[in-house]
């Protein structure tokens, strides 16, 4: 059975089956025990129902099946716990990638409502940062500048954008500035909390890039039979966050479809189209952090490992997030 | 019995006001705790409004909600729908379901089952329901201050909650300051009423009432007021710390370095530890969890003897199982904190005893099925809802699992999925079987039958609704949809679910009006309802022996314990049911 039948986001990280195979295997366990304890429980309520059976019975039931139930429970749960639950959390946990392995290395500093990605540059080493230096605009992390630590000089801040390669290990140091967050990407099945004080280590690995991850997620659209009313205008709302993932007549691929478009499509006869999410990797807070914390929401930029470098050698300036292009490209 | 129980003769105000008999106490914690449950359900019943259709104008109440929580339009704020969610959470669980179930069934029942005239101590027991008003009282009066009511969820992790309703509000009458205080005064409340509960069981049984023949209620009640009293001290410390760092600037809980909005929070002297807070919220607040399941796995106990006919099956394992619930409580909090950073020693010891936990958690319900079996079952009332609990229990309960083992929780952790397992634990689980124990012994309060029909048209669609809020919940939580989020549409994969979202959304409306049919029937029945005798279930606990209502007193004359609890179809007798405190040579 896939993932998918539960419901889950699909899974493009290395370490992300495991995960899933546990949701997957203890849910069945769920679903048999509740099938037999209901079809027992049904049963009982029919049979032993007081017109079927006036007289009840005084003495104990004999509960063998019962005991043997007990015991199964209590082995299928070891096993989960042993057999999948600890090791997966001991890899996930205990052993991140050592120098061998060559990891990109990244500090996320989580704010109200904001997460800030904090890149070492070249020389691989972060700069120090100050809580006094911070301006909400120019220095989100208070960075201080490269004649006080040289190391600095060439660090890189991406505010909501989390660029990476797949294929590489990636191991983020995370931290607050100011309340718990909770750093959570669904589709890399990556969850950790954000706590100010503390630096956190977490480590995945992509195995898919965001056009992979568009591809699987792509799905056809029936368009509203009247390009006007109600029924466009709520299908342009709901597919705000999707962009097309074919060119459609002179709308081009990757494009958000407004109401104008479908006017458009609907000249051109077209009835049903292909969309996936435009930002297919999100992340979002997944802790209480204040009035903004439902649009605390970043995005990963996972790039094949040569359109990484070729990010990495073109950036310039510190990067700022522009909210209104992440809702609407 | 000495005689002056029966001499005195109070005046209204001491009678049924400041009232130190333990059933006038125990009603007015029902009715009170009963009113704070509708309320903490509206606030929900607003807040799905918004889930379901984000940004739009809340219908009907949209209009005088106030400032703090929707604007010009009637639509909910960002803030008052943390609000709304925070107390939610706080007024189901401290002002709601624990009063009910504790304070209300614990002091109207308990003392009747083990046969004593009253509470050991009486004037603290009234002390216990007074407090708990006043801290009722303040919570509420949150709504009102500048800021509005405490909006950092019902955990209050700090240090959102230390910076919390601090700008533009008094200093001191703001909403997360008076959460704190009136959680203090809850808590002493709670300390006050374990304190009596745990004497009166062990003192003041009847001649004959041993241990082992307590009504399961009474176990129930006893390993629950434990918990109170173990549990609840370290959060009430807990509180006071907050309490300190909010009023006084110091900082238990505020790290160094803190930088909220580009402003450096240089008032605190910093070093302390968000964490602290965490772990000693949950120490008390995964006991919590089984004080609002016990008594309501007691209650189902006690409707299922009664109306399956014959004993509860395994009456000395669901003891053990309840004691060993009550222990294995302390000792599983920081499964709540997985995400918290920690190693694969901590989670494991921290998974292992949370597996562990299930098993007793099986057996409870294997022992309730297991009663069913050859049983002569009749469907009443009240034991339609204690069967409704025991699927929907077993669904709560199996959907923790998942949630148990750290590895699965990475994924599930703070998703409505969580919400959906404890809801399941708590909604359709205890306050089902609570509704059920209203039904099952309102005649003994009242010496008066609620409405049969009445009874039906609430039970129905109360556990269809429940089903249709809570189940969806579900899948929205797999698909990897953050709790909490005032709209989650804002990400795409909480588009893909909004449809399960608004069936949850209508199914909470739909269960607020199933609520009708009930309050029309407590209300009609109280003073029309069809009278009944003493024992109106033909029940075998002792409370059955007291007159429908007990006097002041409670019983005529003491009864004296002959036998077990649940002696239901004994064969060769003349009736189905041996009442505990019926001699042998009447019954056989």
């Amino acid at each position: 059975m896939i993932a998918s039948s539960f419901w889950l986001p699909p899974d493009i990280s290395t370490h992300g089956s495991t995960i899933d195979l546990i949701i997957e295997y203890v849910h069945w366990f769920m679903a048999a025990l509740f099938v037999v304890w209901g079809a027992y429980f049904l049963y009982c309520l029919v049979r032993f129902r007081e017109g079927a059976n006036p007289q009840a019975t005084y003495r104990d039931t004999k509960a063998k099946p019962s005991k043997v139930a007990e015991v199964v429970v209590i082995i299928v749960e070891a096993i989960l716990l042993v057999g999948f639950s600890i090791p997966v959390w001991a890899y996930y946990r205990s052993e991140p990638p050592g120098a061998d392995k060559n990891p990109l290395v990244v500090r996320v500093v989580a704010q109200q409502f904001a997460w800030n990605i904090h890149y070492p540059g070249p020389d691989g080493k972060f700069g120090k940062s100050k809580p006094e230096l911070v301006d909400e605009s120019l220095n989100p992390i208070g960075l201080v500048d490269g004649e006080e630590d040289a190391n600095a000089a060439d660090d890189y801040v991406s505010v909501n954008i989390f660029h990476m390669p797949k294929d590489r290990d990636v191991l983020v140091r995370l931290s607050s500035k100011d309340v718990i967050h909770s750093f959570a990407v669904p589709l890399l099945r990556v969850k950790q909390d954000a706590i100010p004080g503390m630096e956190i280590p977490i480590w995945f690995k992509a195995e898919k890039t965001n056009e992979d991850a568009q591809e699987i997620m792509k799905r056809s659209f029936d368009l509203p039979a009247s390009p006007e009313g109600d029924d466009a205008e709520t299908f342009v709302k709901e597919n705000r966050l999707r962009v097309t993932m074919a060119k459609y007549g002179s709308i081009e691929t990757g494009s958000t479809i407004s109401m104008e478009d479908l006017k458009t499509l609907s000249d051109a006869n077209v009835t049903s189209i292909e969309m996936a999410p435009g930002y297919p990797v999100n992340i979002q807070c997944a802790q209480l952090c204040g009035l903004g914390h439902y649009r605390m929401k970043g995005q990963m930029k996972i790039y094949e490992p040569a359109d990484y470098e070729e990010w990495v050698s073109t950036r310039d300036d510190d990067e700022f997030f522009d909210e209104d292009e992440f809702d609407d490209e | 019995m000495s005689s002056d129980h029966h001499a005195h003769n109070p005046g209204f105000i001491s009678k049924y006001v400041f009232s130190v008999d333990h059933k006038v106490i125990g009603v007015q914690y029902t009715i009170t705790s009963l009113l704070f449950l509708f309320f903490g359900f509206t606030l929900m019943m607003i807040m799905r409004w918004q889930l379901a259709y984000p940004g739009e104008s809340i219908p009907l109440v949209g209009g005088w909600l106030g400032q703090y929580l929707v604007d010009n339009n009637g639509v909910l704020l960002p803030e008052g729908y943390n609000a709304l969610g925070a107390m939610h959470g706080t007024i189901m669980v401290f002002l709601g379901v624990v009063p009910l179930a504790v304070g209300g069934f614990g002091n109207y029942v308990m003392p009747l089952q083990i046969g004593a005239p009253d509470m050991a101590f009486p004037k603290l027991n009234m002390a216990s329901y007074w407090v708990y008003f006043l801290g009722g009282v303040t919570m509420l009066s949150s709504f009102f201050v500048p800021g509005g009511a405490a909006n950092s969820g019902w955990t209050a992790y700090p240090p959102l909650s230390d910076i919390a309703n601090t700008v533009g509000t008094h200093p001191f009458w703001n909403g997360q300051t008076i959460w704190l205080l009136a959680m203090v005064l809850l808590i002493t409340s709670s300390l006050l009423g374990s304190v009596n509960f745990i004497v009166t069981i062990v003192h003041l049984r009847v001649k004959g009432l041993t241990m082992f023949r307590l009504p399961f209620f009474v176990w129930a009640q006893f390993v629950t007021s434990f918990l109170l009293l173990l549990a609840f001290p370290p959060l009430e410390a807990a509180g006071v710390l907050q309490l300190m760092d909010r009023v006084f600037d110091t900082s238990f809980f505020i790290p160094s370095g803190l930088v909220v909005s580009g402003v450096v929070q240089d008032q605190y002297s910093g070093g302390g530890s968000p964490l602290l807070w965490q772990h000693l919220f949950w120490f008390l607040a995964h006991p919590e969890v089984y004080v609002l399941i016990l008594p309501a796995i007691g209650i189902v106990g006690e409707i299922i003897a009664n109306n399956t006919r014959r004993p509860l099956w395994g009456y000395k394992t669901l003891v053990y199982s309840v004691i060993f619930l009550g222990f294995m409580s302390f000792v599983v909090w920081a499964h709540h904190m997985f995400l918290t950073g920690m190693g694969t020693k901590m989670s494991t010891f921290f998974q292992t005893t949370t597996m562990i936990i299930s098993i007793p958690s099986v057996v409870i319900l294997t022992a309730m099925l297991l009663s069913l079996w050859q049983a002569s079952i009749r469907f009443t009332v009240p034991m339609l809802f204690a069967l409704s609990f025991l699927p929907m229990f077993a669904i709560g309960g199996l959907t923790g699992l998942p949630l148990g083992l750290s590895a699965a929780d990475i994924q599930l952790h703070d998703t409505y999925y969580v919400i959906g397992h404890f809801h399941y634990v708590v909604a359709p689980g205890t306050i089902m079987a609570l509704l059920g124990g209203i039904y099952f012994w309102f005649p003994k309060v009242t010496g008066r039958k609620m409405s049969t029909m009445l009874g039906h048209l609430h039970f129905w669609p109360s556990f269809i609704f429940m089903n249709t809020i809570f189940f969806p919940m579900f899948m929205v939580g797999l698909a990897g949809v953050s709790r909490r989020l005032w709209d989650q549409t804002e990400y795409v994969q909480g588009v893909d679910v909004q449809s399960w979202v608004r069936m949850s959304s209508w199914g909470a409306w739909g269960l607020g009006l199933a609520q009708l049919p009930f309050i029309i029937n407590f209300f009609y029945s109280a003073f029309a309802g069809k009278k009944v005798g003493a024992n109106p279930w033909n029940a075998t606990t002792l409370e059955w022996a007291a007159p429908s209502p007990p006097p002041h007193g409670n019983f005529a004359e003491v009864p004296v314990a002959y036998r077990g609890p649940y002696e239901y179809s004994v064969p060769d007798a003349k009736e189905d049911f041996h009442p505990q405190h019926v001699p042998d040579s009447q019954v056989v």
